[in-house]
């Protein structure tokens, strides 16, 4: 018995010798702006493109020309993607994903990027994969954007909603719709005019709450003075990123767009949507975040492109068949202009020994899978660039629709060094829903 | 045996460890003693001859173990879990004294509070789920000798307000509710709970009640109008969700907060004005905005598609007051002010607090001018920290000897208000507040039962309670596998979702009906025969179909829809041999133009007889379900808090009857359709989910977290029944803990897992015996044929009773009771009792308890 004891004892001190001192990781906060200081290479941006109404696989499946392989070489791709045409080598068009366990019909807002099943007024029942990935990118001032673009009214009445992006159950993230807000927000320290006087004003006043918080904070418990410093801290935060985008002012200035008329008076709702792409490109360019999630349409069955000539706006424009349909090609056309835009605007920012763009994954997809009223059976996906050499590109993959779009986006979340073999799917759905297990290996290198 | 050598005994008496076996024992207090002096004494004497090097059981050797740290702490945890639960030593070994084992746990616990203090923290025995960890017998049995009670008070402390709480905060402001109708006491009135909508979300709707024309459906509507998600999180899990310590206000939750706040804050100066997009869209004749300035094309999903009549509802407020007239003055902005700050922190600001806005307010105008500058300015009010965290210091007063202050004041008075309201004191609390009248324990059971006793002031965090305590509002949140649900015999899809949020209404109401009788509470939940329903449940409440059953059925409804078709079936037939006829003819005919005509016309008349018969033998068919024998839910009517408009004509419904259910197959609230689905999964029951529901929230026991070296998966096997699949669970190495929660919840199977009674399970005869055991009441263990059989013996048992007090208590304290918590307990349990069951005692002497009344105050 004493023996034992002794042993014990003996034990006590063996580890305390050997774990003593702490073991928890020192995890530094390299929270820098200046492009290409964070990471050490493969990804390091992300953009979710997500086109409201669903994504017909005949309006990105390429009409000829895919090789035995699934090679893009010499493929000819459909008019409505065909300005992809200069990219096709970073080019990734996936087919046959599903998404039949995330209820997409009439849009599965949430589950769309989540994984799970989502509904007009259903609360995120989990955190969805873009703030996931925000996460564990190199981190940035912001680590996650999301902007959102509908019908000028919408935008107007509504500026900021919430239907795609969450950072955990019943925690949505907002997604900004207003170009003015969101400018005085990311640049309002650099601007002038009106956008200056209420950003002074905005800084006042948080800078005030922030002391009177600071201030109810200082006769509390100990216990509650930490759970309140959470609450001050989010002051600290707000009032920091402030402060941090006021300290690099001089380098935010040469990535801020210009306020033009597009943001004062704009004559349709496709101003807004380009200044808010303009603002999304210039926070990424800049390093303010490092996540940006578009949302086109805001993850609903409405929205408008009355600029693109499209008179009808709303649910009608879900009802109708996309391929070879007019109003459907002007819609992708510009979804993929913009693609073009940020493609070309990142490879025009040197990082490392390349330029952004070969640091940065575009997902573009839809939040209703296929069509609007769809059982998800079929979920197309386009990946553009190749961040890392962590992805296969410049190819078509079809695939059998037995795996989900949790395995895309686990297969991302392995590209950014997460080791998970799933994504927001238990084992239970899991022997339901999907076919396999991990990432999607025909689309990782 | 003495197990500890006379030499090391010696030392240890020197140490004066056996000296502190004789002292008394006050719970609570920090347990002095080391790794050397406590734990290897009580390791070494109770748990090492199972768990050394020689024998370790459960692969576990102790002896490997050594003093807390990060690194051991998941297995030290699992040792306080095992011993504080008395699970550990078993029983056929000699058990430690009681004051020992306390000692012992206590101890485990203090050292891992120590060692992970600044790794994240262990917080474990904090949480609700362990609040069974406390000996039942010592809080309501004999408290043996040597242990010593100190007077209770819950820690000096502030609560975040709950996401329900503040959204309820932020309707008084642009929503007039309507007054408690006696004659309909289900409907929602001012002081309800926001409940959440079509879709199971907590939003705030702006409007709603003026809107008298929109275009489109009912997705149309919701996206047309305007609503703003709750902004504060909470984790939906199973069980008490409001303790003190759990939530914070994180940045993105702030900065939403003040966005939202402006447009709360404009819709209170402007009404529906500050939505539309034309002033034309705010009339009473819908047809003057047609004529004007209404968009052409589809307007369905969008803001311009929403009428609003010219009806001022919302509550007109000094805010009003200041933005109908151009400039400001002082007065009007402090009134605006001041009115904001007692609406979101439901007392009056002081002085100061006054001034600081007043200031914030006056500098944000003074920069942006009036308009956006009231705007921003007042919004900072939302974001004070008494709008977002109710308080409870007790800076006034003096600590008695226990370090211990009463509650006094507004922080006394918010205490009661929160226990049952989630709206401001009404004027009589306020009163008492401001005139010194709510100090006392007296004043606390005056306001209290004067408020439980009128039906008019609504009380929903009573509601709230059962809510926690039943689980029974999580249906519709548990995502159903399309196929598994189609089988059980309910609509599939968005219905069964949109079904499953009327459940939780209809529950909800069902028992407020048995908290306004008030009598034997906890024994009428368990085991009524009444329901409250809508007309679809008569599906859930109905009986799934034998097998032999639904082959007669099928074939009398094939019976009836052949009889119904009869006829035209013979018209058809002929009709059929007319159009053949003449498509030959017209085949060798084809320039025969009259011939074409002809055809044309059979063929469209053929065309439309074959739709007519489809819809007669749909209509003939329709009154027989092949799958469920459905309920006869008739009986009164009754009504349900459901949310504001929220999805056009798809929104949910209060009207509801109160019925009785089919006999023999329901008792209770644990047999309805709510609460069996809440604990079921995707394509099945959750019978172990069920079974710990039981065994922690009536039983009283505890059951240790799972193991992480356990791999908790049911073997995919559809052709075998849920109960054949858990034989994984009776292995040795899980059955020690399963057979604590395994057998009582497996009697729930003779429901499926949509909540629908059932004789067979794939098409056997289904088993439904379960067995209590080990409930620490020995009249209550033994087997039970099925759910109602095991619920009737549990309903008669005084530990449940006493079970469900210790759940309130939890409740209405917002911490887990420790042992010096034994005599309030027993109050309670006595005022209960002796109030014949009666709820409103039970929280009464709740209420007025040491336990709510005081708090330790030396931190």
């Amino acid at each position: 018995m004493i023996d034992r004891r002794n042993l014990l004892k003996g034990v006590t001190a063996g580890l305390g010798a050997t774990f003593g001192s702490s073991i928890v990781p020192d995890i530094a906060h390299a929270a820098s702006v200046t492009p290409g200081l964070t990471g050490t290479g493969g990804l390091k941006r992300v953009i979710f493109f997500m086109q409201n109404q669903g994504f017909d696989p005949k309006t990105c499946l390429p009409t000829a020309g895919v090789g035995n392989d699934g090679s893009l070489a010499n493929a000819t791709l459909p008019e409505p993607i065909e300005a992809l045409d200069p990219f096709k080598d970073r080019l990734h068009i996936i087919n046959g994903l599903h998404g039949r366990h995330t209820s997409p019909s009439h849009s599965a807002f949430f589950g769309a990027l989540g994984g799970y099943r989502g509904s007009d007024g259903v609360p995120p029942s989990a955190s969805t994969i873009d703030y996931e990935l925000s996460k564990v990118l190199p981190e940035t001032l912001l680590p996650h954007l999301c902007i959102g673009m509908d019908s000028m009214e919408n935008m107007k009445a509504k500026p900021t909603v919430a239907n795609l992006s969450a950072s955990g159950a019943g925690q949505p993230i907002f997604m900004h719709s207003n170009p003015n807000h969101l400018y005085q927000m990311l640049y309002g320290g650099i601007s002038t005019g009106d956008i200056r006087k209420q950003h002074e004003a905005r800084s006042g006043m948080f800078n005030r709450i922030e002391e009177l918080a600071a201030a109810k904070g200082g006769s509390l418990p100990a216990v509650d003075a930490q759970r309140y410093s959470q609450y001050v801290d989010g002051f600290g935060d707000i009032n920091g990123l402030r402060e941090r985008l006021g300290s690099v002012s001089d380098h935010l200035r040469d990535f801020a767009p210009e306020v033009d008329s597009r943001y004062t008076t704009p004559v349709f709702e496709t101003d807004w949507h380009d200044s808010l792409l303009d603002l999304g490109i210039s926070a990424l360019k800049s390093g303010i975040t490092n996540t940006l999630t578009i949302g086109s349409g805001r993850g609903e069955i409405f929205g408008a492109w009355k600029g693109l000539g499209v008179e009808q706006q709303g649910h009608n424009l879900g009802h109708m068949k996309q391929p070879d349909n007019p109003i459907w090609v002007k819609i992708r056309q510009y979804n993929s202009r913009m693609l073009v835009k940020l493609m070309e605007e990142l490879e025009s920012v040197p990082e490392g020994s390349g330029t952004m763009m070969d640091n940065t994954l575009i997902v573009y997809t839809s939040n209703n899978a296929d069509s609007q009223h769809t059982s998800g059976s079929n979920w197309p996906v386009m990946l553009l660039g190749n961040p890392g050499g962590a992805f296969t590109t410049g190819k078509l993959t079809q695939l059998d629709g037995k795996r989900p779009i949790n395995a895309l986006y686990t297969s991302i979340l392995r590209a950014s060094g997460v080791k998970v073999d799933r994504f927001n799917m238990s084992d239970q759905m899991a022997a339901k829903f999907d076919s396999g297990t991990g990432p999607l290996k025909e689309i990782l290198a | 045996m003495n197990l500890i050598h006379p030499v090391l005994a010696t030392v240890l008496m020197a140490t004066g460890i056996s000296a502190r076996a004789v002292d008394a024992y006050i719970p609570g207090e920090p347990a002095d003693g080391t790794f050397d002096s406590i734990a290897i004494e009580f390791l070494d004497s109770h748990c090492l001859d199972c768990h050394d090097d020689i024998t370790a059981e459960a692969d576990l050797n102790l002896l490997e173990l050594g003093p807390v740290d990060e690194t051991n702490a998941a297995i030290w945890k699992s040792v306080w879990a095992q011993v504080a639960l008395r699970e550990m030593p078993p029983k056929k070994k000699q058990a430690p004294e009681t004051i020992e084992r306390l000692r012992f746990a206590d101890w485990v616990v203090g050292e891992l509070e120590r060692v992970m203090e600044d790794k994240g923290g262990f917080y474990a025995h904090l949480d609700p789920k362990k609040g069974n960890y406390v000996d039942h017998d010592l809080l309501f049995g004999e408290m043996p000798k040597g242990i010593k009670l100190k007077p209770t008070a819950s820690p000096a402390r502030i609560w975040r307000v709950t996401p329900q709480e503040h959204i309820t905060r932020l309707n008084e402001l642009i929503n007039t509710e309507p007054e408690f109708d006696p004659a309909k006491p289900g409907l929602r009135s001012r002081g309800d709970f926001i409940p959440t909508n079509h879709g199971g979300e907590l939003k705030l709707y702006f409007g709603t009640d003026r809107i008298i024309r929109w275009e489109g459906g009912t997705v149309a509507y919701a996206t047309a109008v305007k609503s703003v998600p709750v902004v504060l999180s909470s984790d939906r899990k199973h069980g008490l969700e409001n303790y003190p310590d759990f939530y914070s206000v994180n940045s993105a939750e702030a900065r939403q907060i003040m966005s939202k706040a402006e447009d709360i804050l404009k819709y209170m100066a402007y009404g529906p004005m500050s939505l539309v997009g034309f002033p034309e869209q705010i009339t009473d004749d819908p047809k003057t905005y047609d004529q004007s300035t209404k968009p052409e094309g589809d307007l369905r999903g969008l803001p311009t598609a929403i009428v609003y009549n010219t009806n001022v509802v919302r509550p007109l407020t000094p805010v009003y007051d200041l933005m109908k007239e151009s400039g400001y003055s002082d007065e009007r902005l402090r009134a605006a002010v001041d009115y904001l700050f007692e609406a979101l922190t439901f007392r009056p600001p002081n002085r100061e607090e006054s001034d600081d806005y007043l200031e914030i307010t006056k500098a944000s105008i003074e920069k942006v001018g009036k308009e956006d500058g009231v705007f921003m300015g007042l919004s900072s009010i939302f974001l004070d920290r008494d709008a977002l965290f109710r308080p409870e210091l007790a800076t006034k007063g003096k600590p008695d000897l226990h370090g211990r202050v009463m509650l006094q004041d507004w922080e006394l008075g918010l205490a009661v208000n929160h226990a049952l309201r989630y709206i401001k004191p009404d004027d009589q609390l306020r009163e008492a507040i401001v005139e010194g009248r709510m100090r006392t324990r007296e004043d606390v059971e005056r306001e209290v039962t004067r408020m439980l006793e009128d039906d008019s002031v609504r009380k929903p965090r009573v509601l709230r309670f059962f809510r926690d305590y039943f689980d029974h509002d999580l249906a519709g949140y548990i995502c159903k596998d399309t196929a598994a649900l189609g089988k059980t015999g309910v609509q599939q899809g968005g219905a069964h979702y949109r079904a499953m949020f009327d459940a939780a209404a209809s529950t909800d109401r069902l028992i407020e009906l048995i908290l306004e009788e008030d009598e034997d509470v906890l024994r009428e939940l368990l085991t009524t025969q009444l329901v409250v329903a809508t007309v679809k449940d008569d599906s859930y409440f109905g009986r799934e179909r034998t097998k032999e059953e639904r082959a007669a059925t099928t074939k009398e409804k094939q019976k009836a829809e052949a009889l119904a078709t009869a006829e035209i079936a013979e018209e058809r037939k002929i009709l059929t041999k007319e159009v053949n006829a003449l498509e030959a003819e017209a085949k060798a005919n084809k320039d025969d133009k009259q011939l074409q005509k002809t055809l044309d016309k059979k063929q469209k008349e053929l065309k439309a007889l074959v739709q007519e018969m489809a819809d007669m033998k749909r209509k003939a068919g329709a009154n027989f379900d092949t799958r469920v024998d459905r309920a006869t839910l008739s009986g009164t009517p009754e009504y349900v808090r459901v949310s504001r408009r929220s999805f056009g004509a798809g929104s949910m419904k209060a009207d509801r009857t109160l019925a009785v259910a089919p006999a023999g197959q329901r008792l209770g609230i644990l047999t309805h359709p709510s609460w069996l689905v809440s604990h079921s999964d995707a394509m099945d029951n959750h019978a172990i989910h069920r079974g710990i529901w039981i065994r922690e929230n009536l039983l009283g026991g505890g059951i240790p977290d799972v193991p992480i070296t356990v791999d908790a998966q049911l073997p995919d096997e559809p052709q075998n029944s849920l109960r054949e699949r858990m034989r994984v669970t009776r292995e040795a190495y899980c059955w020690s803990c399963h057979e604590k929660m395994d057998p009582l919840g497996l009697p729930f199977e003779m429901y499926n897992h949509a909540g629908l009674y059932r004789t067979e399970e794939l098409d056997k005869p289904v088993d439904t015996s379960g067995e209590i055991i080990d409930s620490g009441d020995s009249d209550l263990d033994g087997p039970v044929s099925n759910a109602i059989d095991m619920i009737q013996k549990l309903a008669e048992s005084e530990r449940v009773e006493q079970v469900f007090v210790r759940h309130a208590f939890r409740f209405w304290m917002g911490r887990n009771e420790t042992l010096n918590d034994a005599p309030v307990l027993r109050e309670a349990h006595r005022a209960y009792a002796d109030g014949g069951g009666s709820m409103n005692s039970l929280i009464i002497s709740l209420l007025t308890s040491d336990a709510f009344l005081y708090r330790s105050v030396d931190h």
